[in-house]
């Protein structure tokens, strides 16, 4: 707001000052969302850390046996033990709020299996076969952890920088423009009326 | 709910192995994205799992559908995910270099 463009009068200064009050109510509140997103950040980061590096192990170990059994059974037997897997890991996902962000929650079933659970022969296949599953069921358990927290992660820091703009913009765009002017028209104010008052005793004088 | 899996034929098929149903093989560009956008109509699937790679190669838009979904959740495995790191982001937004 240019400061040429406020019309001095009385009537501004008072909306000026109540749009000051509002702001500034505003940036206080955004301040302490903005903090506590923070710390609800730092809360999920270890956890997310921890995760994420195991994900990236759990998933070298099962491309490796997955490797494995395809060099012992061949293309053609993982994929008909892959094809006779039944039970599927059930996974429930349910929202949570926090501080306004909408994240994930989720729960889930059992996905490791015992030997005679998985659906294929034990005696038509070798024991690669057997790894490979387990391993793919340890990824598949710790992908369902990761997408949790992780999801959780960028939307909290999704939210953190909007919260980290508006709070500045606030602080350092919107308040100070709107103080500058009210204090512009307080100024402005004061110089009518010290002109009025000295206008008056220039009458008085040559009416006297 | 259940899990979804899309990419290459070798990575889809660990995870049938561990009992995981909804598994789509989509080797080009546009059958990917046709099959992502199907799996995000999909009331049924509550994670997806894809590919770090396989994120690098879709539209810059349903990347960040995907970023911002949360039914289902979207988790890219296998090396960094396309776009910014989680490292990236977390200066962005915090300011300070956290993730070590």
């Amino acid at each position: 707001m240019a400061l040429r463009d406020i019309k001095p009068t009385r009537s501004e200064l008072i909306n000026l000052k109540r749009r000051i009050a509002l702001s500034e109510r505003g940036y206080k509140i955004l301040k302490m969302k903005r903090d506590g997103l923070i710390i609800e950040f730092f809360k999920v980061l270890e956890e997310a850390k921890d995760s994420k590096s195991e994900l990236a192990e759990k998933y070298e170990r099962a491309i490796q046996m997955i490797a494995f059994a395809d060099t012992v059974e061949g293309s053609i037997g993982v994929k008909s033990a892959a094809l006779s897997v039944h039970e599927v890991p059930n996974i429930a996902l349910a929202s949570k709020n926090i501080m306004g962000v909408v994240v994930p929650e989720i729960e889930s079933s059992k996905v490791k299996k015992n030997l005679v659970d998985r659906g294929y022969g034990l005696l038509g296949t070798t024991s690669a076969i057997d790894e490979a599953a387990s391993a793919y069921e340890d990824l598949v358990e710790s992908i369902i952890e990761s997408a949790e927290i992780e999801t959780t992660m960028k939307k909290l820091l999704d939210e953190i920088e909007s919260t980290k703009r508006r709070v500045n913009a606030l602080e350092f765009k919107v308040i100070p423009e709107l103080t500058e002017a009210r204090d512009f028209i307080k100024m402005r104010l004061d110089e009518m009326e010290r002109e009025e008052l000295f206008r008056l005793k220039k009458i008085k004088a040559r009416n006297a | 709910m259940e899990i979804a899996v899309i990419g290459d034929h070798e990575f889809v098929l660990g995870f049938r192995l561990a009992g995981v149903r909804k598994t789509y093989t989509a080797e080009t560009e546009e059958k990917l994205t046709a099959t992502i956008t199907r799996a995000l109509d999909d009331g049924t699937i509550g994670i997806l799992v894809l590919q770090s790679r396989d994120m690098n190669r879709i539209p810059r838009r349903l990347q960040a559908t995907l970023e911002n979904s949360v039914k289902p959740t979207v988790i890219a495995v296998g090396g960094e995910a396309g776009g910014m790191t989680m490292r990236e982001r977390i200066k962005r937004s915090v300011g300070v270099d956290l993730w070590k």
